[in-house]
């Protein structure tokens, strides 16, 4: 009760939960994307190559003011998804290995920069490794509306450009067959996610920011099978797990708002996973065992009938030690037989008789046995 | 090739001159020269690596051509883009993709919607109207997922038709579905060419081309030969083809038409 009276009344709780919310809905928008193009790994190259642009433009600069710092990690991570699409392009490198040499080779050359700067005399400089693990806590009102106004525009263009972005994804062949510029809107989509990427690298950090993009879309993916509504609950799922993460961080001391918003949305993701009723595990062993039972039963009313066919009466008793001979094998034979006593389609007939009763006979007809 | 005197040039549907497409400075297409008449349905066969697929995509400029030149109803493909319907590989695509049966025909009409605009009640009309045609109506709004070989090819075919195009270009649309589908996809191709469309698909199994087309064009990188079955698709020209490799049409009489 307490977290929740502060989240209403305490200032720096409340910016850090809004812009926790704000850059879950974004990212969990524009991650639906890139988990539809595969292109996981590519946020993740993305982000980690965001570390440098940061150091990079606080050298520049000079200053620790998030719009120019926020622009370097946009610049940064956008110039790292050119080089490895470049490399990939006109060498004999695969997609995958260019991915982790972008990733690694940029994020070392953060950390180096980084450690450069700190090792500066001037005291204005420390700080900048928040964006490694993420501080929400540092968040200001001034950062707030930056990630309103970008957030804002990025899924308002994800809204107008619906259609295109849709075909482009699904079907880029087609796409292009009927004029549109697909790789044009290639570089679009990719833009607006480096975009959410870097909204959510104050609060996130760019070490675990990539999951913020792929975990609300995986989670969200589990609950629908249509474009909208996954966008929706996968904002839906990054503003839950951004809020949750802020505040257990806020009760922690000195845990970082990273880790603890992607523990949430992790366990979001295996709740999905696990308990999903179209796509879930849980539901599927439960459907699954449902049918095995229920295969069980038909087994049983059919082997009764065919056994009375023998005696020119679908009807007759057979007693209960002849069965159990017969269907020694039968998993539960006697547990089903009372199962479908209860369902009236079996009868208990001189204690240890069993017979199919009308009702039996006529349940083995319409499935079509005899 | 002489069957660029086959046909007026007014006539022509498609007017292919010099096509060559390489990658990585191997031709994969070389030198074609192909006019396509108004109103027929052609069959492009080929053994693998011909360049089938190429041509089909060299023609609506998804992949770029070393050189030469492609006409649509006499005008640049650009031009006439919306004379085109395009039906690509079922296998192009991820059929897991969170959409709908009727979401996926409507796709047809995002070519003439045109930037932004979305479709609305004609398209879903329309988009119905089609589903119905290749008989998938029942399905409309079962997700792509759960549908069969034959039935994601046969939604491939009514957002085709969505698009209400002149010529229809097809990449092996009757690749793995079962023989229904087979004869539904057929008796639809022929209700296009009595509409005046013209249908050109790629085509793998050579048993049925007489039975289903009207012309057929046999490529190996080079063009061998294009023009009506009767007078093309003999076995001399498929020996040129296919490297003499089919000995199963062995029953045909050299310069006979297969099939006849």
């Amino acid at each position: 009760m307490e977290v929740l009276y502060e989240l209403l009344f305490d200032y720096t709780l409340r910016t850090v939960a809004i812009g926790s919310a704000l850059l879950g809905i974004v990212s969990g928008v524009l991650g639906s994307y890139v988990v539809l193009r595969r292109q996981s790994l590519l946020g993740d190259a993305m982000s980690h190559a965001a570390l440098p642009g940061i150091a990079i433009a606080f050298l520049l600069s000079g200053s620790k003011n998030s719009v120019f710092l926020l622009i370097g990690a946009g610049l940064s991570g956008w110039f790292v998804t050119l080089l490895i699409f470049t490399v990939v392009k006109n060498s004999k490198i695969k997609f995958d290995s260019a991915l982790a040499m972008g990733l690694s080779v940029f994020f070392g050359l953060g950390l180096v920069l980084l450690t450069i700067i700190q090792k500066m005399p001037d005291a204005s400089q420390a700080g900048l490794d928040k964006f490694l693990f993420g501080q929400a806590a540092a968040l200001t009102t001034e950062d707030i509306k930056i990630m309103g106004v970008m957030g804002g525009i990025s899924i308002f263009l994800v809204f107008l450009f619906w259609k295109e972005f849709k075909i482009s994804t699904f079907d880029p062949e087609f796409a292009a067959s009927i004029g549109l510029k697909v790789k044009f809107l290639d570089i679009f989509i990719t833009s607006l996610v480096v975009i959410a990427i870097v909204l959510g690298l104050q609060t996130v950090g760019v070490v675990l920011m990539s999951s913020m993009i792929v975990a609300p879309a995986v989670a969200a993916r589990q609950w629908t099978d249509r474009l909208g509504l996954m966008m929706a609950l996968s904002g839906f799922f990054g503003a839950l797990a951004g809020v949750i993460g802020s505040l257990i961080s806020s009760q922690i001391s000195r845990m970082p708002t990273g880790p603890a918003i992607v523990v949430t949305i992790s366990f979001i993701v295996l709740l999905s996973i696990l308990f999903s009723p179209k796509h879930g595990i849980v539901v599927d062993l439960l459907k699954k065992r449902k049918n095995r039972d229920s295969m069980r039963l038909d087994a049983i009313l059919e082997e009764l009938f065919n056994l009375g066919e023998k005696h020119n009466d679908p009807c007759y008793p057979h007693s209960i030690k002849l069965l159990k001979i017969m269907y020694s094998n039968y998993t539960n034979f006697e547990k089903n037989l009372v199962k479908l006593k209860e369902k009236g389609l079996v009868a208990q007939i001189e204690g240890d008789k069993w017979a199919l009763t009308d009702n039996g006979v006529i349940e083995v007809k319409k499935r079509g046995f005899e | 090739m002489d069957n660029v005197n086959e046909t007026d040039t007014s006539d022509l549907a498609l007017e292919i001159t010099d096509l060559t497409v390489a990658y990585d400075n191997k031709p994969v297409l070389w030198d074609i020269d192909l006019n396509v008449p108004k109103g027929i349905l052609l069959a492009i066969a080929g053994p693998n690596g011909a360049g089938k697929t190429t041509l089909i995509k060299a023609v609506q400029g998804l992949v770029s051509s070393a050189a030469g030149r492609v006409l649509v109803y006499g005008e640049t493909y650009e031009k006439n883009r919306k004379l085109i319907g395009y039906v690509p590989q079922r296998g192009s695509v991820d059929w897991d993709f969170p959409t709908s049966v009727i979401d996926v025909v409507k796709m047809g009409s995002y070519g003439s919607l045109g930037w932004i605009k979305r479709p609305g009640t004609k398209e879903h009309n329309h988009a119905r109207d089609c589903l119905e045609k290749v008989g998938m109506l029942e399905y409309e709004k079962r997700q792509i997922s759960e549908l069969s070989g034959g039935q994601q090819q046969r939604v491939f075919l009514a957002r085709a038709l969505i698009q209400d195009a002149s010529v229809y270009l097809m990449d092996e649309p009757f690749q793995g579905v079962d023989a229904t589908t087979e004869k539904a996809i057929i008796s639809i191709l022929k209700e296009l060419r009595s509409r005046g469309k013209t249908v050109i698909a790629v085509h793998h199994d050579l048993q049925t081309i007489k039975e289903y087309f009207d012309w057929v064009t046999l490529l190996n990188v080079r063009l061998i030969d294009s023009g009506p079955v009767d007078r093309v698709f003999t076995t001399e020209n498929l020996n040129k083809t296919y490297g003499g490799k089919i000995n199963f049409i062995r029953d045909i009489t050299p310069g006979q038409a297969v099939g006849s």
